[in-house]
């Protein structure tokens, strides 16, 4: 990857971990997994799809859905090995990050099971 | 979607995407269009108007944020490969890059020294409303006589027009402080004079009323060139005391550095300290005509109307004093606005200067355009690829501009280094013809100047290569052979570039020819006199101790004994002035005179001639022949008759065909009579560019004028200066030197700005001249290279090589006589624009546009000549076999 991941990547990249989406699908999935706090407009998404394209982090899906649910106006993005990749080291990062936040008693120890 | 079927909130939508990289919108845009649809629907149904107000909200901010981002990322992506393109073409760039940069340096350099002289407003307050008042005696050709206390006093009182009327006038103090004598030039002012021109000191106070009362103190005011200079800068300068003449000055005030009109000047002072000028007869006397009048115009008044005013007050006071106002003088009063006083003598000049340095950028930019043609040749191949790559036609003209853009920048940069260090020159330069000279400097107009220029350049330059690729590349895409989609237009388009090349550098040529022929002219041209080994010094002798003429007698004649009697002195002379003495350019005085035996016909003026008052060796020092008659001799003094001695040209003129001498003249309609004793040749006093015209040698011994000494010496005059100096401080130590120099420096002085100029013009031709031959060979190397295999062909089928040499020659040289022709005829519209700047030459000279046109044929020639060899050594086989 040239540029840092920013949040927003992050989550664009999270909301592509399930499967191909397209635009629109992917604006609900980020607002759904953050609970509606981060809502991307269609500028901001669609300058972030750009970079994660350039990046290899994405890529656009040749297969489309069967007819009846295609829109041609839509295109479907899907994640690459190498942007998984990019997203896992990311989450692990920030697991490390945490685990540094809960030593410090920044956060709650976790309960044990 | 067409745009008919959209709602009003899509529509507003798309709109808002335009504000995104055109590449963008095109990759994104249906989709994005699509999903905002979605989005739009989905908040409607959750949230209402609300959901809908928010949506658009976020909408909005998000576009406005990422929209240049895009831009500027895709700028930075164009640049790197700009850079990248330059520095894979280093030759290409540096050739680039220094023609624009000289041509935008030359341009950026001429455009401030306009700005700061010509287009500024002037450094004073209101400067538009400032004008010169000038009395003028149309019928004898005087422009300027100046006006009397009593004019001015009319004047004040009677206008209706003017908010300020102001005096000046400029003379000559000795300061004497203990070491020795120095002259100060001083402007003697009006109290409100500054006030005027809403000037504040920058140190002390200015002058008041009270300052001008008789008898009131004496004081000054320095100016800042001679605070800084000879009092160094001293902030407690205020208070502090000079012996100026007879009188202790007080030192009031520092003036701001601002242009001095109409010259320049160490201190001013009040008009009640000036001995002359507060002298009671002076002030009563009408016809005592000393004084420059400067005023301000009511806001709201035209010159028009203001000149009207005055001339009404003219003609009023001519009716009421006529014994003051002879008719055969025609005198009158005219007004003209300070600015354009001001930078009158520069303007020709300068823009003469601008047009040559805009046609040096033009040439450079058909240039640069030219090599990107011949370039882009060799690109055909990766542009087609990268339009073929799904690179928009938009994306690849963008491109095209982002590198000559940055090749302009480059040579901005480099060109404002140039202009900067050409800036002294050209101050110097036009500190002869203007006092706004010193506005010039570096600022932020030059570089914007650059800015603009590089812009432009980029434009012209870009838009050529841009226009003719366009078509092509289609083309391109269609056959895929790089060598035939070589467009005919685009040929033809670096034809034109060539031809306008030609034709800019031919007038520049034609510009820089003239004005050497005329430099010439006016090096070769005879003064009248031998300037080599002779040393002129202007002598200011303290005139406060000098009062009676028997005094300036005494003095003149043990000062004359004392430097007659210097080893090394041949002949020497003291005199009232001598020829081409910058004190007197612009023509010294003129007295009107009446010959005996020609009775001056009714209604017709009194012819006027130049007056020198010299002792016997001044004609000997100076080596002006003596031509009937004889020279003054040491026996012609006050005791005997007064005699004269005159020149060629008024013998010619008072006395055609007849001889002068034992013939009388008068200078006061008849009372007194003189007799000729001799005639002498002419000289050009005012400039070496000036027709000698009359001139009256009256004797120093009889009519005393001791302003400056001749010397003739036996070896280089500037070495024995000196030993002058020491001389002169030995026989008078309050004596003032304010000017030693040779005649062969006065007279080179005298050609400062023709050489300059010639100079000047002369590089910027060099440049043209070096630029368009570059370009000319450079195409038909191209031409040569592209049609290697046609070549072969013939070769192979036995051309010889004359015939081959004769086609490719032919080619080359048929653009070049074509701009031959183009500039042949705009430099005949053209170079009468020059016409005030030539001496002796006219503007369509026809020896120079012959010379011209040989040196730039020429020259052109052996561009051609170059590749055409080439192509005679062109192996057919490999030629044919080519790739």
């Amino acid at each position: 990857m040239d540029t840092a991941l920013t949040p927003a990547m992050f989550q664009v990249l999270l909301a592509l971990g399930d499967g191909e989406k397209h635009g629109y699908a992917i604006l609900k999935e980020v607002e759904e997994q953050t609970d509606g706090h981060v809502r991307l407009s269609t500028g901001t998404l669609y300058a972030i799809i750009k970079r994660l394209l350039i990046d290899g982090a994405i890529q656009e899906c040749r297969q489309r859905p069967p007819v009846e649910e295609d829109d041609q106006r839509r295109r479907y993005y899907r994640l690459t090995t190498a942007g998984r990749q990019v997203a896992m080291e990311e989450a692990e990062r920030m697991e490390r990050l945490i685990a540094t936040a809960r030593q410090r008693h920044f956060l709650k120890r976790l309960k044990p099971a | 979607m067409p745009a008919q079927n959209l709602t009003r909130s899509e529509r507003f939508y798309r709109a808002l995407l335009r504000l995104f990289p055109f590449d963008f919108r095109g990759d994104f845009g249906p989709e994005m269009e699509q999903a905002f649809r979605e989005q739009r629907v989905h908040a409607q149904r959750d949230a209402g108007k609300i959901g809908l107000f928010r949506l658009w909200w976020e909408t909005i901010a998000g576009i406005f944020t990422t929209a240049p981002a895009e831009h500027l990322s895709m700028l930075r992506q164009d640049v790197r490969y700009a850079l990248r393109m330059l520095r894979q073409n280093p030759s290409y760039t540096a050739v680039a890059v220094l023609t624009l940069a000289l041509g935008i340096g030359a341009n950026t350099a001429i455009v401030s020294v306009i700005h700061a002289v010509l287009l500024k407003p002037l450094p004073y307050r209101q400067g538009d409303q400032l004008l010169m008042l000038q009395q003028r005696a149309d019928k004898v050709g005087l422009a300027g006589i100046g006006y009397s206390v009593p004019e001015m006093n009319d004047y004040r009182k009677q206008n209706s027009t003017l908010s300020s009327l102001v005096e000046y006038h400029s003379m000559q103090f000795t300061l004497l402080s203990k070491d020795q004598a120095s002259r100060v030039q001083t402007g003697v002012v009006s109290n409100a004079f500054f006030g005027m021109f809403g000037v504040k000191p920058i140190l002390g106070r200015d002058f008041t009323s009270a300052d001008d009362q008789p008898g009131a103190p004496a004081v000054l005011l320095l100016s800042y060139e001679y605070w800084k200079k000879h009092e160094h800068a001293d902030p407690n300068i205020v208070g502090k005391t000079f012996q100026m003449n007879d009188r202790v000055h007080t030192v009031i005030g520092v003036l701001p550095p601002v242009p001095q009109y109409p010259n320049e000047n160490d201190v001013y002072m009040p008009t009640s300290a000036c001995p002359f000028r507060s002298r009671p007869q002076l002030i009563a006397n009408r016809n005592g005509r000393m004084l420059s009048l400067f005023g301000r115009m009511k806001p709201q008044v035209s010159l028009e109307h203001c000149k009207a005013d005055l001339s009404v007050i003219s003609a009023r006071m001519i009716r009421q004093h006529p014994e003051a106002y002879a008719k055969e003088l025609g005198i009158h009063t005219a007004a003209v606005s300070l600015r354009q006083e001001l930078t009158k003598g520069a303007a020709p000049m300068l823009l003469v200067l601008a047009g040559a340095a805009g046609c040096v950028l033009l040439i450079a930019c058909a240039n640069v355009a030219n090599l990107t043609l011949a370039r882009m040749a060799g690109r055909e191949k990766e542009l087609v690829l990268r339009s073929a790559l799904g690179a928009g036609q938009s994306r690849l003209l963008r491109q095209l501009f982002t590198e000559s853009l940055i090749l302009a920048m480059l040579a901005a940069s480099l060109g404002v280094l140039f202009a900067s260090q050409s800036l002294k020159l050209l101050v110097d330069f036009t500190a002869r013809l203007t006092p706004r000279a010193r506005e010039i400097h570096v600022d932020g107009y030059m570089l914007l100047f650059a800015l603009a220029a590089a812009f432009l350049t980029s434009i012209v330059s870009g838009s050529v290569s841009a226009l003719y690729s366009r078509r092509d590349l289609a083309a391109g895409l269609k056959d895929g052979n790089t060598q035939s989609t070589m467009g005919r237009h685009r040929v033809q388009a670096r034809d034109i570039l060539v031809v306008c090349q030609v034709a800019f550098s031919f007038l520049l040529l034609v510009g820089a020819g003239l004005m050497l022929r005329s430099f010439s002219k006016l090096r070769n041209v005879d003064p009248g006199f031998v300037p080599q080994r002779v040393l002129a010094m202007t002598v200011d002798l303290n005139w406060s101790k000098y009062v009676k003429p028997e005094q300036r007698r005494r003095i003149a004649d043990r000062l004359l004994e004392k430097i007659q009697a210097q080893p090394g002195v041949s002949a020497a002379a003291i005199s009232s002035s001598y020829p081409l003495n910058p004190d007197d350019i612009g023509g010294g005085p003129n007295q009107p005179l009446s010959i005996e035996g020609h009775p001056l016909p009714e209604g017709q003026r009194a012819p006027l001639s130049a007056i020198r008052s010299v002792s016997p060796e001044y004609f000997k020092a100076l080596g002006i022949p003596l031509i009937a008659g004889r020279v003054f001799a040491e026996s012609d003094n006050e005791k005997l008759p007064d005699v004269l001695v005159i020149n060629r040209a008024a013998a010619r003129h008072y006395w055609p065909g007849e001889d002068p001498v034992g013939r009388r003249v008068s200078f006061d309609k008849g009372a007194h009579w003189i007799k000729v004793v001799g005639v002498v040749g002419d000289v050009r006093e005012f400039g070496l560019d000036q027709e000698p015209g009359d001139e009256v040698y009256v004797a120093q011994a009889q009519t005393p004028a001791f302003a400056s000494i001749v010397v003739r010496t036996s070896q280089a005059g500037m070495d024995m200066s000196n030993q002058m100096r020491r001389a002169i401080f030995e026989v008078d130590p309050q004596t003032a030197i304010p000017n030693v120099q040779t005649l062969e420096q006065a007279r080179n002085a005298s050609m400062a700005s023709p050489r300059v100029m010639t100079d000047l013009l002369g590089i910027f031709a060099a440049l043209a001249l070096a630029i368009a031959a570059f370009g000319i060979g450079g195409i038909l190397a191209l031409t040569v290279n592209q049609r290697l295999n046609e070549i072969g062909i013939r070769v192979a089928l036995g051309a010889k090589p004359g015939d081959l040499l004769t086609m490719i020659l032919g080619q080359g040289m048929t653009l070049v006589v074509i701009g031959l022709g183009l500039g042949l005829l705009s430099a005949v519209a053209l170079t009468r624009l020059m016409k005030t700047l030539l001496f002796q030459v006219q503007p369509t000279d026809p020896l120079t546009f012959l010379g011209v046109s040989a040196v730039l044929g020429g020259a052109a020639l052996l561009a051609c000549y170059v590749p055409a060899r080439r192509a005679l050594r062109i192996d057919p086989l490999r030629a044919l076999r080519g790739d």
